[in-house]
């Protein structure tokens, strides 16, 4: 964000370096554990259609950190939990349109529909056609298109799943080894869109004291994830490196950004896109690299200014921290 | 409540980026800048380029800080003297440049400089100068790809200038609108501009 000559970070040697290639690299030992984790998931949703089915819990059982667990199931899914879940309740509901003669409120409501009226339109928009004509149409299957091929299935449970394919161009993904970086920082708790405000406020503070230069570097690390939590409770920190004389005051904290391993992969243009490249990198990379993701946060470091840049040509690095070797 | 000050939107003018070769009139700009000798990317430029963003955020975060004219920091800016095509990288002499409001005068500068080596920040800090430099008419064209390749987008300024009885006269200067840390040296984007004068 500030400075054309930033520290860049130490990669490690060539030879461990899994750039590209990541097809013919792909390890199947851990694609697979991920995907058992994630088949344990997808069991249990369709075991407790009828409960809340609270992510963190989902996390757990996972065992994956709630930081990374929404980012892998979408990657590798192909669809949100929320998403996943929804649809699943749908075509349960479809399934009890075809085999059992409660009216269609009942359903709906078992479904998780207040009314009927958002009940035919969601059933609607998914199958094409409303809950009494499915009923009587003959044939008519009780399916959501997925890429996942994960269904309801009355009384069965999914034995496996297609997790999603790394499509379009290859991910340029880099493994790098991160020293400890001590952080000045300013938390955000609102939506994700609106840290702009509290970074403005950081630099501003920051610049005005010296703090701003000497190869500091720019990161945002976002302890709960956009695509899940509510906008006003997502936390935000907004981070600045600073050596040992900095001291916290009013505002501002200091916190240490763990050291180690970490996938790095550059994403180009908005922030409002950085999501799909999380889930990619999380959801898809990650699985198939060999290696597992810790349970701290991930973070992404601003290579240049928002202030003085256009969308179309931010350049941000995103960091997802991975267990050792 | 002030807006937001973008010299470069102000004198969009003198930013524009053809992809053939345009005449252009730059008004005398006020820079922050700092000078050096050596290939572009080695060592000291890079410790230029550190203390000339770090010198222009302390500038402006300060002017914020007090309630004063907030405005953007400009994009890096370099001038190259000399016969470039003859001397070999090493012996470059250049001058790195960040426009700067009119605004900002000699107190903010001293002001900076001792405020970010109380930090430790780079003593290069100190070299930073404010210059005004008057251009007046350029030749001005977009040039795309590696910097190794703009002597081929100088060639073709070159060729404009002299069909309008024009010669290349002053130091080139370029505008950095691309990251060459991340950016791919094909997809690079760099403004380039070049005095000219009447043969």
């Amino acid at each position: 964000m500030i400075e054309k000559n930033a520290k860049s970070v130490k990669s490690l040697p060539a030879g461990r370096d899994i750039t590209g290639g990541m097809n013919r690299r792909t390890r199947p030992a851990t694609l697979r554990f991920y995907k058992e984790q994630l088949l344990r998931v997808l069991v249990h949703i369709q075991e407790h259609l009828d409960e809340p089915l609270a992510l963190e819990a989902l996390a757990r059982l996972a065992c994956l950190s709630p930081y990374h667990f929404h980012r892998v199931f979408s990657g590798m899914t192909g669809e949100t939990l929320a998403g996943h879940i929804r649809r699943l309740r749908l075509e349960r509901a479809a399934w009890r349109l075809k085999l059992c003669s409660s009216p269609v409120v009942e359903i709906a409501f078992q479904a998780g529909y207040e009314t009927h009226e958002s009940f035919t339109r969601a059933f609607h928009a998914a199958f094409g056609v409303a809950p009494a004509r499915f009923r009587r149409r003959k044939g008519a299957r009780a399916m959501i298109k997925a890429s996942s091929g994960v269904h309801y299935r009355d009384r069965k449970h999914p034995r496996s799943f297609r997790a999603a394919q790394m499509k379009g161009k290859p991910m340029n993904v880099s493994i790098k080894h991160m020293k400890p970086m001590r952080v000045a920082f300013m938390r955000h708790v609102g939506p994700y869109d609106q840290v702009g405000k509290t970074w403005e406020r950081l630099m501003m503070v920051l610049g005005k004291e010296g703090w701003l230069g000497g190869g500091c570097q720019c990161l945002g690390l976002c302890h709960d994830d956009p695509a899940v939590t509510p906008p006003d409770k997502i936390r935000y920190d907004a981070c600045v490196t600073v050596d040992a004389a900095f001291r916290a005051a009013g505002d501002i904290g200091v916190q240490v950004v763990p050291g180690g391993d970490y996938a790095v992969m550059t994403h180009f243009g908005p922030y409002d896109n950085l999501g799909a490249s999380y889930e990619k990198l999380l959801g898809q990379w990650v699985p198939r690299s060999g290696r597992r993701l810790r349970a701290t946060p991930s973070f992404e470091i601003y290579l240049n200014s928002p202030d003085s840049t256009e969308p179309q040509d931010l350049v941000t690095d995103i960091y997802a921290p991975l267990e050792p070797d | 409540m002030n807006t937001k000050l973008d010299l470069y939107k102000v004198h969009k003018t003198e930013y524009v980026m053809p992809r053939q070769p345009a005449l252009v009139h730059i008004k005398p700009a006020q820079y922050l800048a700092i000078e050096g000798r050596g290939a572009p990317g080695e060592a000291r430029f890079q410790e230029c380029i550190g203390a000339l963003y770090a010198m222009s955020f302390t500038i402006k975060m300060t002017h914020k800080f007090a309630g004063k004219q907030d405005y953007t920091v400009c994009k890096l800016e370099g001038r190259y003297f000399g016969d470039l095509a003859a001397a070999p990288k090493k012996e470059w002499k250049w001058k790195l440049l960040i426009r700067t409001p009119d605004f900002i005068g000699e107190k903010e500068m001293a002001a900076a400089a001792a405020t970010l080596l109380k930090r430790k920040k780079p003593a290069e800090v100190k070299e930073v100068k404010l210059e005004t430099i008057d251009e007046g008419d350029c030749v001005q064209m977009l040039h795309v790809g590696p910097y190794d390749k703009e002597h081929e987008t100088i060639a073709l300024m070159q060729h404009f200038a002299e069909g309008r009885g024009l010669k290349l006269a002053g130091p080139h200067h370029e505008i950095y609108l691309s990251d060459p840390r991340r950016v791919p040296a094909e997809r690079l984007r760099t403004i380039l501009r070049q005095p000219v004068e009447r043969i």
